[in-house]
């Protein structure tokens, strides 16, 4: 292998990596959007409530109390996160969302989950302080070598647990009748009311779902980000790049915009440095919207007049 | 007589689904046109074509000798097209006045300071657009409730106000998209009078419509439309007697009033 | 449902609709209700001598800060109220342009030596400028793309900000900010604005001034065309409206008076650091707008004031007075849908309706 392509290989494992962690947190808002047409800006706070439960549980709970091995804690921790985030989705899903639905109105549920986030990360701050935490995963300090291409174990685990999310959630949607519905619902709203399920429960389905993927994120996201109680913030607004440039409301679209976005970050990286990687990503959102502003792979509906 | 809008070999599909095939009319000056046709045999996009929601894929299109295709339905409003739409558009959340006041984009004469500070000019416009306003309201019925919001009026009323906002734009040609659509007899009546009235004021009239009743009753010419295609034009009473019409009619669905 | 019409046989002689005689078309209370022009002077007349009090009512240095504030963000949510609540297009990209008007005022006054005044009109300049280029997106996007699409826009001034180090310093900010240079007006003693009350009385005046012009705005027929975009675009082009061109406007105007308020926040705070253009800014206005509620002259204006002061008010809760503020966000947007404005109408109307008992 030439040095190019090792380089090229190994940053595009790199972006694969990274691009599975904001399919995690992206997925999440295609849902909602897809179902309730709503942008939910309290989700990156949904991903940082994730990072710190799974933080307590694999540092504290499942190491030092229950005296679980490290590996285990961390895969332990994941779990929680999950259900943490999925407990938080039901809260904030009676308390805001369920209420403000059906108010033909889009801005006030936005301003709500505005005012959700504000309510979340200062509740967090309150709670944890603004140092940040050092939340290490296990799985970190192993590397793979595959001849010149060396990547952590941690970066495995991340593919592979998103890889059994996102193949769980098709299977969910294509195998099982609850499944069926919430896709009939996110392509038209009336179906949902013809096949006898109530709508009501789709939708708080759908944020549960979305925010247990989103707490999964921050356990996983925990180890790479500075844990503070605003670390979701820097993660959320590419991931609203990536439901965009997937086209809201598009799962496939989403995963595959995701992806994308993690390898341009890890080219980014490698060739321009660090600090530019937000300005390439929206230039980039910015020019695809201009071109295609549907998304990736959303076909254009004329509009019935 | 001269046609006043006149489309050669018009042509749309949508997604290679043939909306509209190759549809060649002559609307003449002062009539009243009606176009008709089963469901789905492309009258609302031809409406829309003609009133440049759509851009045809191919034809021509020609409004008192001048071209029409590739202007913008906004330009199209300043040469003196106004339409309604079959699925009613109001600005729901503004009151009825409002609703007509939008209508006179167009006509507004007011040197652009004064829009920062009011002076002669801006409130001449302003009153004038007002009582414009109120008298067409008054025309369509509405009058006494101009101050109310345009989403609390009754369906059939809100097709009136839709008329009386079209009219604002003080159109030479004014298109109607299914107008009896949903309106009761007493309505219907009611749009028919109103429709002989607007083009007793000069104002060429074209309605796409179901309703038999309003379309033998108004329509000067009758234009008959199946599948995209054209099908049959002439008096209302010749459409009616037509076994191709009929046919088309009693094949698809059938509609009250065609074989009475 | 039966709808009462008029005769159908058309019995009344039709009237002639476009040209009626005054008191003629119309039952003529409507008419002249219609003709009745609103009387605003003492409104505006009620908000100087407001103005001219508060930094005497609240007269430390402390308490006249937040009222500086407090007027910029009255200008930051109007501007906002013009592209959100007149021509209905989610702009989330408002810290943008406050951003630009600071940091090109500033830029021009320290690295290339310009009078104040003359940095802060380019700023102005320079703003609605960048807001005509993001209309270029509103012609083109709609609802939630247009909001994402336009905090991208705000996302890419903050990371041009720190990325730029050559001319905005990066992540260490700019120093030594002035405020505005003291203005000598003939027969008055000079006016310094390192004095907080004249500091607010300059923008607070500009901020009024901006309410007169938007009010006049509004209520002319550019109001009329930019509400018809933001009820329905395709019924406002089936009037003439050309709402590509009347969005450029908006935006362009919107982001000008963003700008303006930029360009007084460096000179008030001493310091140009890129955290204060974060995009979470751009929220919080947007909650100024809401909470006081949108698509009204007077709303934002109460939002912005309520929101300025209210995590002042609340500095009792120490740390937990944004948790508060973020409680108190939501509970207004659950329980007054309208924004506090139109919660204050109902209660108007309901005690003019049934008395206080009903």
């Amino acid at each position: 292998m030439t040095d190019l392509l090792l380089l090229f290989t190994q940053q595009t494992i790199n972006g694969i990596y990274l691009g599975c962690l904001y399919v995690l947190v992206a997925l999440g808002l295609t849902l909602i959007y897809g179902v309730m047409n709503q942008i939910n800006f309290a989700h990156a706070d949904f991903v940082t409530v994730g990072a710190f439960a799974a933080f307590f549980v694999a540092t504290r709970w499942a190491t030092k109390w229950l005296g679980l091995p490290d590996t285990t804690g961390y895969l332990l921790s994941i779990v929680a996160a999950l259900g943490a985030g999925a407990l938080l989705g039901l809260v904030v899903n009676a308390a805001v969302f369920a209420p403000l639905r059906n108010r033909g109105d889009e801005l006030r549920p936005l301003i709500a989950t505005i005012g959700v986030s504000v309510l979340l990360e200062n509740g967090q701050l309150a709670l944890f302080g603004p140092i940040p935490f050092q939340f290490d995963s296990p799985f970190a300090q192993h590397t793979i070598r595959l001849g010149r291409i060396f990547f952590s174990q941690q970066s495995v685990l991340v593919v592979i647990v998103a890889a059994l999310a996102i193949g769980g959630l098709y299977a969910f949607m294509k195998f099982t009748f609850l499944g069926k519905a919430l896709r009939a619902v996110s392509q038209d709203r009336e179906t949902a009311g013809l096949m006898g399920i109530n709508e009501n429960f789709l939708i708080a389905l759908t944020i549960v779902i979305a925010s247990a993927l989103a707490g999964m994120a921050g356990a996983l996201l925990g180890p790479v980000i500075v844990l503070t109680p605003f670390a979701g913030a820097s993660v959320i607004v590419k991931a609203f790049a990536i439901v965009i440039i997937g086209g809201f409301g598009n799962m496939e679209g989403t995963i595959i915009a995701g992806i994308l976005v993690g390898i341009i970050e890890a080219f980014t990286v490698q060739y321009l440095g660090s600090g530019v990687i937000d300005l390439v990503v929206f230039v980039l959102l910015l020019v695809m919207l201009v071109v295609r502003p549907t998304g990736l792979i959303a076909e254009r509906r004329e509009e019935n007049v | 007589m001269t046609a006043l809008l006149e489309a050669r070999a018009l042509r749309k599909s949508f997604g290679g689904v043939r909306a509209v095939e190759g549809i060649s009319l002559a609307v003449p000056e002062r009539a009243i046109f009606a176009v008709i046709g089963p469901n789905g045999a492309g009258k609302s996009t031809l409406m829309n074509l003609l009133s440049g929601t759509y851009q045809p894929d191919s034809g021509e299109l020609l409004f008192a000798g001048r071209q029409l295709v590739g202007l913008p339905a906004h330009r199209r409003v300043r040469l003196g097209l106004a339409r309604t739409f079959q699925k009613i558009r109001l600005f729901k959340q503004l009151t009825l006045l409002d609703n007509v006041l939008a209508g006179f984009h167009i006509h507004h004469r007011i040197p652009a300071w004064q829009y920062l500070l009011p002076a002669a000019a801006f409130w001449r416009d302003w009153t004038r657009c007002r009582e414009e306003g109120m008298a067409l309201l008054e025309f369509v019925g509405l009058a006494d409730r101009a101050f109310e919001r345009a989403g609390a009026l009754a369906y059939g009323q809100q097709r009136m106000l839709e008329i009386a906002r079209a009219l604002a734009t003080g159109p030479k040609l004014f298109m109607l998209d299914e107008p009896a659509a949903g309106l009761n007899s007493a309505e219907v009546g009611f749009l028919l009078q109103r429709l002989i009235d607007i083009r007793a004021r000069g104002i060429t009239v074209v309605v796409v419509e179901h309703n038999m009743d309003l379309v033998m009753n108004v329509a000067d010419h009758v234009f008959v439309m199946d599948h995209g295609e054209y099908l049959f034009q002439g008096k209302p009473r010749e459409v009616q007697d037509n076994p191709q019409v009929i046919e088309a009619y009693l094949g698809g669905e059938f509609v009250g009033g065609v074989a009475a | 449902m039966s709808v009462p019409v008029r005769a159908a046989d058309g019995g009344a002689a039709p009237r002639a609709p476009v040209v009626a005689r005054r008191g003629e078309g119309g039952p003529v209370s409507a008419v002249a209700a219609a003709l009745r022009r609103p009387v605003r002077w003492p409104a505006y007349a009620g908000a100087l001598v407001v103005i001219a009090l508060l930094p005497i009512v609240l007269g430390t240095p402390y308490w006249r800060g937040i009222l500086v504030v407090c007027a910029m963000n009255v200008l930051l949510a109007m501007s906002l109220n013009l592209v959100i609540g007149y021509t209905g297009q989610l702009s989330l990209g408002q810290s943008g342009f406050f951003a630009i008007g600071a940091y090109v005022t500033t830029v021009l006054l320290k690295s290339h030596g310009w009078n104040f005044w003359l940095a802060a009109a380019a700023a102005v300049l320079a703003a609605g400028v960048v807001g005509l280029l993001l209309a270029a997106f509103a012609a083109r996007l709609r609802g939630h793309y247009l909001g994402i699409a336009s905090l991208g826009f705000a996302v890419i001034v903050y990371q041009v900000l720190i990325n730029w180090e050559s001319v905005t310093k990066g992540v260490r900010g700019i120093y030594g900010i002035m405020p505005p240079p003291p203005v000598a007006l003939p027969g008055l003693p000079e006016i310094s604005f390192g004095n907080q009350a004249a500091l607010f009385y300059l923008v607070a005046g500009l901020a009024l001034l901006v309410y007169l012009v938007l009010d006049n705005l509004v209520r002319s027929p550019i109001g009329e065309t930019l509400r018809a975009i933001r009820e329905d675009e395709i019924s406002a082009a089936s009037l003439g409206v050309d709402s590509a061109r009347w969005k450029a406007f908006s935006f362009g105007l919107s982001a000008a008076i963003a700008g303006m308020a930029g360009c007084f926040y460096p000179g008030f705070v001493g310091t140009l650091v890129p955290d204060a253009f974060n995009i979470v800014e751009s929220f919080t206005m947007l909650a100024m707008v809401i909470v006081g509620g949108m698509g009204t002259m007077i709303g934002p204006v109460i939002g912005a004031v309520v929101l300025t002061f209210l995590p002042e008010l609340l500095r009792g809760f120490g740390d937990l007075r944004l948790m508060v503020y973020g409680v108190a966000l939501t509970l207004v947007v659950l329980f007054m849908p309208g924004g506090i404005v139109q919660a204050a109408r109902a209660l108007v109307a309901r005690r003019a309706q049934g008395g206080p008992r009903a």
